[in-house]
């Protein structure tokens, strides 16, 4: 049997249980009721968002039944509750009597947010249940703050979590786990957001990339082939770098860097922010800070000659000559890193072949090509570059890549 | 509020007019009694929109013709399918014949002719749609995700737009076939369903008919215990399909419907494995559950009937884990049961390319049929001729990082199309002529790197369409 329609109208999810209910019939043949409804609340409440397409609500009452069958009563209004995702389970028994509880039936009542259990109680007395369902609504995301050291070899990352309750529903006092992290115990409000520090991680060791790739990050300056370099920190999701404990999930990253000297907290500065992607236990979250304008790489083709090995099939031999300049105080190691296809079309056009290539022995990188990091179409290799001298004149330092591109036609 | 709608749409009336046939009750002072239903069953399809109905009312008859009127306004019946049997006294009495008025589409009359007075049990039987029934299924894994608590549901609705109190419900699980939807036919006339249709449906309504009554008893022959307790729902094997008979009888408002427990399974112990099987789960690596529907797995009861399993695990926080959900086919005792978790984050499934390459490039002369290799007779100073055949090399590195604190199962299916030579020592099998199969474990906190060449014969070179496996070591 339902509840009265008053409680139908308001925002809020509700449990009712029927303890008497007197059935009669008037003169319209159709049913009046009349009946005691007792309104057990929440005694606990848990939100589980360790699922990332889904929120999962479990709330825990008690619930007074008598001895027979009872209509336990669920009802909502404007909540995105997914009727069919409801599980009702029967803990225990509240008080110390044992009665056994069991679920017989539910039914589900023509357009109205709500179902009916028909429970059966071998005594009289108050079972503690479980109803979890999915809740739309209440959303979550990740954001995480990383302020660098002065010297730009550590960070302390701040992990945080903001959940959105646009779900219509007052959660007052309530569980809250991400699938890791903390265990909160909060209350959230209708239409708040709560951000909750989930993790901070103190020193974390990070590398400071540079890399040029004309194919991903293109020219600064096209007319001098001078490449885009963009500084990138990379942090490994390692217990060695201090991280480790969990896959980092994917957010906006804002970094911030300390100043120099005794103040350095309050002359901390914004360094530049990036979407921080999903990374794994033991991956690398790359993250673009900015273009380092201080380290010019001009990329010239110096030799593109075709030879042919017969018929309509030739060989290519190319030279990619780079002539690079470290205006910084300080040493750096530039990535250097070639899209094989890009260079093809760049010197005979795309044909929508595998590129066939190969090294050849002149080429000037030392210690050759990064074995992990390089694959069939990419090609990536390091150049250490001397600090620019005392008034500034940085050397300029030329690299060879020597390739065939084999068998094309 | 939710309102009980009791307003009844089926309505049998006895005419009472002595020695009455057709003219007599169609003048305009009539005199009729109402007998009430005494027993009602319903038989529900979930493959088509369809369900039996067998109602029995005692009438009273008095000897000679007895008009007797049927009408079922405003609801979903079939007015083909009507039909009328007299449960005792079936020796004394007879329909005369059936007459459909033309002016009210959901109405008949039987005349029945009586050799005695006194009271006999009638059966009416109709096809009606709007009731359905469907099956669910709630799984909670432990927290070691060893074992399963699987349960099965069946949810009944009425939309039929009559209300069958106390009715004995049973569901049918199968697939049946129907050459026209009931739907339909209950919105037309009499008249205008086609004699062959009629016919044919008519023989399997019949079929249907006998044998949901053969087993009428299952549901009523049941007592209510004293103590509360989940209706028992039993099942049977029937030809090809099978059935759900709930214990006891149900009333389901017009509008409503309701959800019972099928059956239960306790600790149904499972096995995960991990597979990467593009056509069927996406490029994605999945995991699943694996069971099978059969006792040794505390199932096999019943066939899984068509459904949706929403899946949960114990999270070992008192509470749970919300994994997915998914549709699942029909599941016969003894096959296996599948449940696609979707992609696992602890688990880094990644493919890299890492050479690429050609050789045994052909060349056709130009305007001739001569052919010729390069590197063999084939060489610079013939300039006119052109690329037809050559074999594309491609080495392959699969890496799996498992981050889980298990050891992993997992699978790898790759489909490839063409004249392919899959060269390996991962000891692959062919699952079919173009798609190999190939499995490993990976160590929790371990990463394996599984390494293959591909070898394409393209153009002239391709001179089969399946792949071909051979052991050797990848450089």
């Amino acid at each position: 049997m339902r509840c009265a329609p008053t409680f139908r109208a308001r925002p809020f999810v509700y449990l009712l249980t029927a303890v008497i209910a007197l059935l009669a019939i008037d003169a319209n043949s159709t049913w009046a009721r009349v009946k005691l409804i007792t309104l057990p609340v929440r005694e606990r409440v848990e939100i589980q968002l360790d699922n990332p397409n889904a929120t999962l609500v479990e709330e825990e009452r008690v619930v007074p039944l008598v001895k027979g069958e009872n209509q336990v009563d669920f009802s909502w209004a404007n909540t995105q509750i997914d009727p069919n995702t409801i599980v009702f389970r029967v803990v225990g028994p509240a008080g110390n009597a044992a009665i056994d509880v069991k679920v017989l039936s539910v039914s589900y009542p023509p357009n109205e947010s709500a179902l009916v259990w028909a429970v059966g109680a071998s005594d009289s007395g108050s079972a503690r249940v479980r109803i979890s369902y999915l809740l739309g609504n209440l959303t979550k995301s990740f954001n995480y703050r990383a302020v660098a050291s002065h010297d730009e070899k550590t960070l302390v990352l701040s992990e945080y979590m903001r959940l959105a309750n646009l779900a219509n529903e007052d959660f007052s006092h309530t569980g809250l786990w991400a699938g890791f992290g903390p265990h909160f115990h909060k209350p959230i409000g209708l239409n708040e957001t709560k951000e909750l520090l989930v993790e901070k991680y103190q020193s974390v060791p990070i590398e400071k990339t540079y890399t040029c790739n004309p194919a991903e990050f293109d020219y600064i300056d096209r007319a001098q082939n001078k490449l885009r370099v963009p500084m990138h920190y990379v942090l490994k999701n390692d217990a060695a770098h201090q991280l480790g404990k969990a896959a980092l999930p994917y957010g906006k990253v804002r970094i911030f860097i300390e100043g120099a000297g005794e103040n350095a907290l309050s002359s901390t500065a914004f360094l530049g922010e990036d979407w921080g992607k999903f990374t794994p236990k033991d991956g690398e979250m790359r993250l673009y800070v900015g273009v380092a304008q201080d380290i010019v790489v001009k990329r010239t083709i110096e030799k593109n000659q075709s030879k042919r090995v017969a018929g309509n099939l030739f060989n290519y031999d190319v030279v990619v000559k780079y002539e690079i300049e470290n205006f910084k105080r300080e040493p750096v190691t530039l990535d250097i890193a070639e899209n094989l296809r890009h260079i093809r079309s760049e010197i005979r056009g795309e044909t929508g072949r595998e590129v066939d290539w190969e090294l050849k022995g002149d080429t000037t990188f030392e210690g050759g090509p990064d074995a992990e990091r390089s694959n069939a179409e990419k090609i990536v290799f390091h150049a250490k570059l001397p600090a620019a001298d005392a008034h500034g004149k940085a050397q300029k330092i030329t690299h060879k890549l020597h390739l065939t591109i084999k068998n094309e036609w | 509020m939710a309102q009980l709608n009791k307003s009844l749409r089926i309505v049998f009336v006895l005419v009472v007019a002595i020695g009455a046939s057709l003219p007599a009750w169609a003048s305009n002072i009539d005199l009729s009694t109402v007998p009430k239903r005494d027993s009602v069953q319903l038989t529900i399809y979930n493959s088509e929109d369809i369900t039996l109905v067998r109602e029995t009312r005692v009438v009273t008859f008095k000897k000679g013709i007895n008009p007797l009127e049927f009408s079922w306004a405003n609801t979903l019946i079939d007015p083909s399918s009507v039909d009328l049997k007299f449960v005792t006294s079936a020796d004394k009495l007879e329909v005369e014949d059936t007459t459909f008025p033309h002016d009210k589409s959901q109405m008949l009359y039987w005349n029945v002719k009586s050799n005695f007075d006194g009271e006999a049990t009638i059966q009416i039987s109709y096809f009606t749609s709007g009731i359905t029934w469907s099956a669910d299924y709630t799984a909670i894994a432990n927290t070691n995700e060893t074992k399963l608590d699987l349960d099965g549901f069946v949810r009944v609705t009425n939309n039929s737009g009559e209300e069958y109190e106390n009715a004995h419900v049973r569901l049918v699980v199968g697939t049946i076939n129907l050459v026209e939807k009931i739907a339909e036919l209950a919105k037309i006339p009499i008249g205008e369903v086609k004699q062959l249709n009629k016919e044919e449906l008519g023989e399997f309504r019949r079929m249907a008919g006998r044998q949901a009554m053969d087993r009428v008893a299952i549901g009523g022959a049941m007592s209510p215990t004293s103590a509360p307790s989940e209706k028992e729902i039993f099942k049977e094997g029937l030809s090809e399909y099978f059935i759900y008979a709930i214990e006891g009888t149900e009333t389901i408002p017009n509008g409503w419907s309701k959800r019972m427990r099928s059956f239960k399974g306790d600790g149904v112990p499972i096995k995960i494995q991990y597979r990467y099987r593009p056509q069927e789960y996406g490029d994605q690596l999945v995991r699943l559950y694996l069971t099978t529907n059969n006792k040794e797995s505390e199932l096999g009861t019943t066939p899984l009937p068509d459904g949706v399993v929403r899946v949960f695990r114990d999270n070992g926080r008192d509470g749970l884990s919300y994994l997915t959900q998914q549709s699942i086919k029909y599941v016969p005792i003894g096959e296996r049961i599948e449940l696609n978790l979707g992609s696992d984050p602890n688990v880094v499934f990644e493919l890299t390319k890492q050479r690429a390459s050609r050789d045994h490039v052909w060349m056709q002369v130009h305007g001739t049929n001569t052919f010729k290799e390069v590197g063999g007779d084939a060489d610079v100073s013939e300039p006119n001729m052109s690329v037809v055949g050559w074999d594309d090399h491609g080495i392959y590195r699969q890496e799996i990082r498992n981050d889980t604190a298990k050891l992993i199962d997992v699978e790898i299916r790759r489909t490839f199309g063409g004249h392919v030579v899959f060269r390996s020592e991962l000891n692959p099998k062919l699952h079919d002529y173009q798609t190999v199969e190939f499995t490993t474990q990976v160590a929790p906190g371990a990463r394996k790197n599984l390494r293959y060449e591909l070898v394409q014969h393209q153009g002239h070179n391709a001179k089969q369409n399946n792949v071909t496996l051979e052991t050797a070591a990848v450089k």
